[in-house]
């Protein structure tokens, strides 16, 4: 049986319809995506051909590098506080009882399966300047001068909506690398337990180190998912105010649609698509290299 | 080897016919030639029909029209779901919600990019050029002149546009549709306020309020609505209404001083605390439950919300207070509108006689609406006028005798890029944290890139 499946026609049979089907829903789409970048489209028209122009013109745009800033504010937050804290959260589930295990999953897992929208709406509440929970909660406390218009100030406004991002997501992350620490064997800790090992070495020396391929897949799955950032800020912000919290996405989307420059709109498409690339690759290059086997 | 590459490549093969056939549209047949103006005799005999349902079927229709407001939610509900099976028997019509404003814009664009136009649709001149200039928008004039709907309204010509066609129908409420300041009389009694006839009365009255724990003023200011609809017209023309003039059709630019001292009095308003905190973020259904929960004892709104506010007897309303000697409340006023702007029919519609219809009944139904709130309108109806509520009687009293109107600078001066910017441009200006001298910089900037004038 083994040698008819492992022959290279059998493999490229049976991958051939998902080679198909990403080429043309992935691969094709980009084609005409780079053409139009070269020319002047309102997204009806071809005004014609403007070589270089567009991308010289996205770039020359103080709101493309405001958009990049907050883009990759949003990565860095995901990653660094939100990676480690899905990790604290993974293992401490992992030290309840079986019990308070279930409700702790359930618990990180109801904002992630909550829609954008119904986020968006609540923490738009908590948020809201005059009668939001933080700022009444700040007023209180007697603390009156910590409170913010959280989403209309320059340097509130993505904090605040990286912070919303951060709660609906950092539950999911949690499960992924709970799920992980399952698979380990309880032999290793058992054995770390017998040599006088206490928590902490257990989870630099046991648990981080052989939980690498899933960090790997979590870091991806979560820096391009922040990379593509867009929702949260639709709801929350419309981009706004100004260009302050547009992220590259909703820069692209404001460009093709809001102003109809689809030639520029798809030039930012084709600069952001050959950063996450770039990205994907440094993660695959670099990141959980080492084959582990246990 | 040879024959295992043969196989490969036939199932290959195979595969793109398979998704080239499912990827197809189906209508390959039909003509889609873009035509900008359609007529009657454009449309062929066969096609009539084949499209008349001969076999007694029901004409499929598909309508998307704007549904953000109350207004539009009322006509919808009261006016034209009751109706339309009793008025059009022979259509059988699939509504669409549209929203409104940018999100309207933007579905109804990629509607046309992707050639799935509605048969019907809310024209704004926002979206306008870019229909017509593909063919997805059709001259009505050769359809309502046949059928005697043209004659139906007051001023015919005021439907028609630069370029003598008749692209939207509508009822012609927009014409009186004007911005005014809301307010409750409860509140300023309250606070011991009254109604300020001046700038600086507005800003000393907004300190009084703001010092008894009332939100002096709101309007919606998310995505820079208000700025662009009306805030920074009326703040440059209760300065020097000869200037917003001279702005609207392109006279004058950012650099014009009077223009200048507009927005610096946005910013003078937030600054001074007119506005909540978070104003830039706040939506337009927010904003409106801010007043009319009176947590707010103004608000800064067209006068199309009028119907509903008279409802509660301790609203009223005053016109924009004067900044100069130049402007005067009972000479000048902005009015909203633009002969496209209402409902339109698709180009390319396969029903063209069908669609004219469908439209003038909706366009009957905003008449209809809009006369039962005592508003004034052009498309006559038939009925005898009703008694009009207080408010709006002392609205039309107001409005009408008003000789310098003002066309709005939203919706006869901006192309979509310049729009977009004036919403970005004028949502800044919201925070406090950015200088109307900034402002009024990069705003010249984008309007001398404006091409809506050179058509």
């Amino acid at each position: 049986m083994n040698k008819y499946f492992s022959t290279k026609l059998s493999i490229f049979v049976f991958a051939s319809p998902a080679l198909l089907l990403f080429t043309v829903f992935c691969v094709y789409p980009l084609l005409p995506e780079i053409w139009m970048s070269l020319h002047k489209h309102d997204g009806f028209r071809n005004l014609g051909f403007v070589g270089l122009d567009n991308y010289k013109d996205v770039m020359a745009s103080p709101s493309f590098w405001t958009a990049h800033k907050n883009t990759y504010l949003i990565v860095a937050i995901s990653l660094l506080l939100g990676l480690p804290l899905s990790m604290m959260l993974s293992l401490f589930m992992d030290a309840q009882t079986p019990r308070f295990r279930r409700f702790f999953k359930t618990a990180a897992m109801f904002p992630a399966i909550l829609s954008v929208t119904v986020v968006a709406q609540i923490w738009l509440a908590f948020y809201e300047p005059n009668w939001g929970l933080f700022n009444s909660i700040l007023h209180s406390l007697g603390l009156s001068s910590w409170t913010h218009s959280w989403l209309t100030e320059k340097k509130t406004v993505m904090p605040s909506i990286g912070l919303t991002f951060l709660w609906q997501y950092i539950g999911l992350n949690a499960m992924l690398f709970y799920t992980g620490i399952k698979t380990i064997p309880k032999s290793y800790y058992e054995a770390a337990l017998i040599d006088g090992a206490n928590f902490v070495q257990v989870c630099l020396r046991i648990t981080i180190p052989l939980l690498q391929n899933v960090i790997k897949y979590i870091l991806i799955l979560s820096t391009l998912g922040s990379m593509a950032f867009y929702s949260h800020v639709r709801v929350m912000t419309a981009g706004g105010p100004g260009d302050l919290s547009r992220t590259v996405i909703y820069q692209m989307y404001y460009t093709a649609f809001d102003t109809s420059e689809f030639g520029k709109g798809t030039a930012i498409a084709v600069i952001f698509i050959l950063e996450c690339l770039l990205i994907s690759f440094i993660i695959q290059r670099y990141v959980a290299r080492e084959k582990l086997e246990f | 080897m040879k024959t295992k590459s043969k196989a490969a490549a036939m199932f290959l093969m195979a595969n793109i016919l398979l998704v080239s056939s499912a990827c197809s549209s189906g209508n390959e047949t039909k003509s889609n030639q873009p035509s900008d103006n359609p007529s009657p005799s454009a449309a062929s005999t066969e096609d009539n029909k084949e499209t008349a349902a001969p076999d007694g079927k029901k004409i499929k229709m598909r309508v998307i029209t704007i549904t953000t407001d109350e207004n539009r939610n009322n006509i919808m509900e009261k006016f034209i779901k009751p109706n339309i099976a009793a008025a059009l028997p022979n259509l059988e019509v699939e509504f669409e919600p549209g929203g409104g404003g940018e999100d309207m814009a933007n579905k109804l664009k990629t509607l046309n990019s992707s050639g799935d136009m509605p048969d019907v649709f809310w024209n704004d001149a926002g979206y306008f050029t870019p229909l017509k200039n593909t063919g997805s928008i059709l001259d009505l004039t050769p359809y309502i002149s046949k059928d005697g709907f043209l004659d139906k309204y007051a001023v015919p010509d005021a439907l028609k546009h630069v370029d003598n066609g008749i692209y939207s129908l509508s009822s012609g409420a927009d014409t009186y549709f004007t911005p005014v300041i809301f307010y409750h009389k409860d509140m300023f009694e309250e606070a011991g306020v009254k109604v300020p006839t001046t700038f600086d009365e507005l800003i000393q009255i907004s300190k009084t309020l703001k010092s008894k724990g009332m939100v002096p003023a709101v309007t919606p200011g998310k995505d820079g609505w208000g700025p662009k609809i009306f805030m920074l017209q009326q703040m440059i023309q209760i300065g020097d209404p000869q200037a917003m003039a001279d702005l609207v059709s392109n006279k004058t630019d950012f650099n014009n001083p009077s223009v200048k001292e507009g927005a610096a009095r946005i910013e003078t308003l937030v600054k001074e605390g007119v506005f909540p905190d978070g104003i830039a973020n706040l939506d337009y259904g927010p904003a409106m439950e801010m007043f009319t929960s009176k947590k707010a004892a103004m608000l800064w709104m067209f006068t199309w919300e009028l119907p509903n506010l008279a409802k509660d007897e301790t609203v009223d309303f005053f016109p924009f207070p004067s900044a100069s000697d130049k402007y005067d409340p009972a000479q000048t006023v902005q009015f909203w509108g633009s002969p496209v702007n209402g409902y339109a029919v698709n180009g390319k519609t396969e029903h063209p006689e069908e669609a004219v219809k469908l439209a003038e009944f909706l366009a009957m139904a905003d008449a209809l609406y809009f006369e039962s709130t005592g508003a004034p309108i052009s498309l006559q109806t038939g009925n005898q006028a009703n008694d009009r509520s207080p408010l709006m009687q002392k609205f039309v009293d107001w409005y009408n005798p008003i000789p310098n109107k003002i066309a709005s600078f939203a919706l006869n001066s901006l192309d979509a890029r310049t729009s977009a910017e004036v919403s970005t441009q004028g949502a800044n200006l919201l925070t406090g944290e950015y200088a109307a001298e900034d402002f009024n910089a990069a705003m010249n900037k984008i309007w001398g890139e404006n091409t809506w004038f050179n058509k």
